[in-house]
């Protein structure tokens, strides 16, 4: 579903990334572990070309995002992205930010997106703050909406990006909570997360990266608990 | 709104009072002193060959022809470059005691000034286009026409278009009027016969025509401006008729215009 | 106290017909200039150093040159180009819109450049284009944050259209320079011509604020 080979990022002289290959199959959940600066929401980021590749190749669904004649707008489409900032849109409403992207981008009419809208609004417990602001939203539900405001589109792949690093300590749970249902439900994600919890209960593959490179993957029980790199093993020391 | 409304007439009139307050408290000095100390004498040194600014000092007819009539007057003078507008601010103020600057003379501005004997006869010309139908100022009538504002062109201009005629276009000086006659914008500038005389000289390859109609245009004259009720006025009217009669201002006229003024005009 | 009510009302009907048009130069300019300003503002933006220079080079000109030589430049050699002839009102409305355009054009690119870069990002990370993320993400927002210093502008503008004076366009300070030239009284036009100047500003200040208000949300 995502196939990303010998990725590299460079800002300016800075090479971020520095070889990346990885494959993500349909309905799988990969956790993104490491250290900050490590490169993990680059490497996220170009999955769907938010920052643009310098070197290598993305492929989504066999398209690569390398290529300039890609219509870009088309994959964003069906790539959801969760970011740590939240980014919901604070001069509309919860259910105008959820149906802006559907109609405008989709056409889906006016009617349908705002039933849509509040049927993920359901999904993710808010259903009540659909005609609320955004300001005044706790920080939980605020990634909430966000999450329904990406699944409108009807993504078949998930980006979440650091979605709980913002939010209060009472607060991760619920946010992680509606994650671990939409991993559920079969839905191909791709998460850079510092909640070692959820990797583990979750993840079905974990990633750690450092300094620009994947220096180990594995199943969730076998690189917690048994480490084979030295940079793993400190990471995890450390946070664990 | 309402409450707005009173603010504002209540800011005007502070602004007013406040305006013709000075004039109150400095008004002492000029006039009715009979020290014969230095006068204070205010023009807008825009205007050559009346009045200009030569290399920061103020030459022109007017000056060297105040000179003589002060001269004559009794009176020692101090000519200052106030500008247009601060002029009249200056003289209806007191804190000026006359003005000379080319200033026409006529009925509205007599309400709120004095004016001293005729000085100078200003003559009107009209400048066209080459090959124009205006070949007079009858013609002119229906026609667009640029003056400056203020100027003896524009009461002549007006005397036949109306007052302030859509047609009539009153620009900041005689140069921007040319300038508009040369973009297309009217038909007809009228000024000074000395203003545009020089343009023309200057501009010989312009292809622009003078007429002059003296017939047509009422006579305007240039006078001394005083504030209303001013005592140096008959000083000045006296001293003003000595020198058109003795000679002398022929002597500045010709300096200045080359040509013999006929002075029976002025003292109609 | 020497103040003649009386010869301002002998110029009421002048003074009237000078506001009408100084109120019609400032509305045209002011929509003129706005989507100027916009399109300005926008192609300064652009990431091709190449195609924003001249988009650059013309803030530079129109806010680095006195209005004053504008407007004279735009009356007596850019309309006779076009038209023919001079034309002051046209000539009044395109300095005025080019001028403004140029401030304008800087209050839209700090507008757009104070919203968040996320914003944008997850506009874009939803599937839309530029295009669409800047008109109803990033514009409506921005818009919000640039009302008081358009405000300021606009209010700029309505007084910098006196200069239309200069170039005959029969507006409010030319009414009252005619008024001045055939009295030779400086107060009666002049005050009168603020007072009238204060209310346009006051009302468009009233309005923006309105405007402001309802903008604001959440």
């Amino acid at each position: 579903m995502i196939k990303v080979r010998n990725l590299k990022k460079s800002f300016g002289h800075h090479e971020v990334l520095k070889n990346i290959n990885v494959s993500v199959q349909p309905q799988e959940v990969v956790v993104v572990i490491g250290p900050s600066g490590s490169g993990k929401s680059t490497f996220l980021r170009c999955i769907n070309l938010l920052e643009t590749i310098s070197d290598g190749h993305v492929y989504i669904e066999g398209i690569d995002l390398a290529d300039k004649k890609t219509d870009i707008n088309k994959v964003r489409t069906e790539v959801g992205m969760v970011f740590q900032q939240f980014n919901l849109f604070p001069h509309k409403t919860v259910i105008e930010n959820i149906m802006l992207s559907p109609m405008k981008v989709r056409k889906v009419a006016a009617e349908q997106a705002r039933e849509k809208g509040l049927a993920l609004l359901r999904k993710v417990g808010l259903e009540d703050k659909a005609d609320a602001y955004p300001d005044s939203l706790s920080g939980g539900q605020k990634q909430r909406v966000a999450i329904a405001r990406a699944l409108a589109m009807e993504p078949k792949i998930m980006l979440f990006d650091e979605p709980t690093s913002a939010l209060d300590p009472e607060m991760v749970g619920e946010v992680l909570e509606v994650m671990k249902q939409l991993a559920k439900e079969g839905m191909t994600m791709v998460v850079v997360t510092h909640e070692m919890g959820f990797a583990r209960e979750v993840g079905d593959r974990v990633i750690f990266m450092d300094g620009g490179f994947i220096v180990e993957e594995n199943v969730p029980s076998e690189l917690f608990e048994n480490p084979k790199e030295e940079r793993t093993i400190s990471f995890l020391s450390k946070v664990l | 709104m309402k409450s707005y409304k009173i603010l504002f007439i209540v800011f005007a009139l502070v602004l007013i009072v406040s305006a013709c307050g000075t004039s109150k408290t400095t008004s002492g000095g000029g006039e009715g002193s009979q020290d014969k100390k230095t006068l204070k004498v205010v023009t807008n040194a825009e205007y050559a060959p009346f009045e200009y600014m030569d290399k920061g000092n103020i030459k022109g007819f007017d000056l060297d022809f105040i000179k003589v009539v002060a001269k004559e007057a009794g009176y020692q003078i101090n000519v200052v470059n106030t500008g247009w507008d601060p002029l009249f601010v200056e003289i209806k103020g007191k804190t000026a005691d006359f003005g000379i600057s080319a200033i026409t003379i006529n009925d509205e501005r007599k309400q709120t000034y004095d004016f001293s004997t005729p000085y100078f006869l200003s003559t009107n010309e009209i400048l066209v286009p080459d090959g124009s139908t205006i070949k007079g100022a009858a013609d002119l009538k229906g026609k667009k026409v640029a003056v400056q504002n203020g100027t003896t062109g524009q009461e002549a201009v007006e005397t036949i278009l109306g007052k302030n005629s859509p047609d009539l276009k009153k620009f900041e000086s005689t140069n921007l009027a040319i300038m508009e006659l040369k973009g297309g914008g009217v038909d007809a500038v009228v000024a000074d016969n000395t203003v545009v005389e020089e343009y023309v000289k200057n501009n010989p390859n312009e292809k622009v025509v003078l007429i002059k109609d003296d017939a047509a245009f009422e006579k305007e004259f240039y006078g001394l401006m005083f504030p209303k009720g001013s005592k140096l006025k008959a000083d000045f009217d006296k001293a003003i008729k000595t020198v058109l009669e003795n000679g002398e201002y022929a002597k500045i006229y010709q300096q200045w215009f080359k040509a013999a003024p006929d002075v029976s005009l002025l003292s109609e | 106290m020497d103040f003649r009510f009386d010869l301002i009302s002998e110029y009421s009907s002048f003074f009237l017909k000078g506001t009408m048009l100084t109120i019609g130069l400032s509305i045209a300019s002011i929509l003129f200039g706005t989507i100027l300003g916009l399109l300005i503002g926008l192609g300064k933006m652009m990431k091709n150093n190449f195609l924003a220079q001249p988009f650059a080079w013309y803030i530079v000109f129109f806010r680095g040159t006195p209005f004053l030589v504008q407007i004279l430049l735009i009356h007596f050699a850019v309309v006779p180009l076009f038209l023919g002839k001079t034309n002051a009102i046209v000539a009044a409305i395109l300095a005025l819109s080019f001028c403004s355009a140029a401030y304008i054009a800087e209050i839209f690119r700090a507008g757009i450049q104070s919203i968040d870069r996320g914003q944008m990002e997850a506009a874009r990370s939803l599937g839309m284009n530029h295009l669409q993320a800047m008109r109803y993400v990033i514009l409506p927002q921005a818009f919000k944050r640039m009302i008081p210093p358009l405000g300021n502008e606009f209010i700029v503008l309505i007084k910098d259209s006196s200069l239309a004076a200069l170039i005959a366009a029969p507006e409010l300070m030319y009414w009252g320079r005619a008024m001045q030239g055939q009295y030779f009284r400086v107060w009666e036009p002049y005050l009168t011509a603020a007072v009238i100047y204060l209310l346009l500003t006051l009302s468009l200040s009233f309005l923006l604020t309105k405007l402001e208000r309802r903008l604001a949300t959440g």
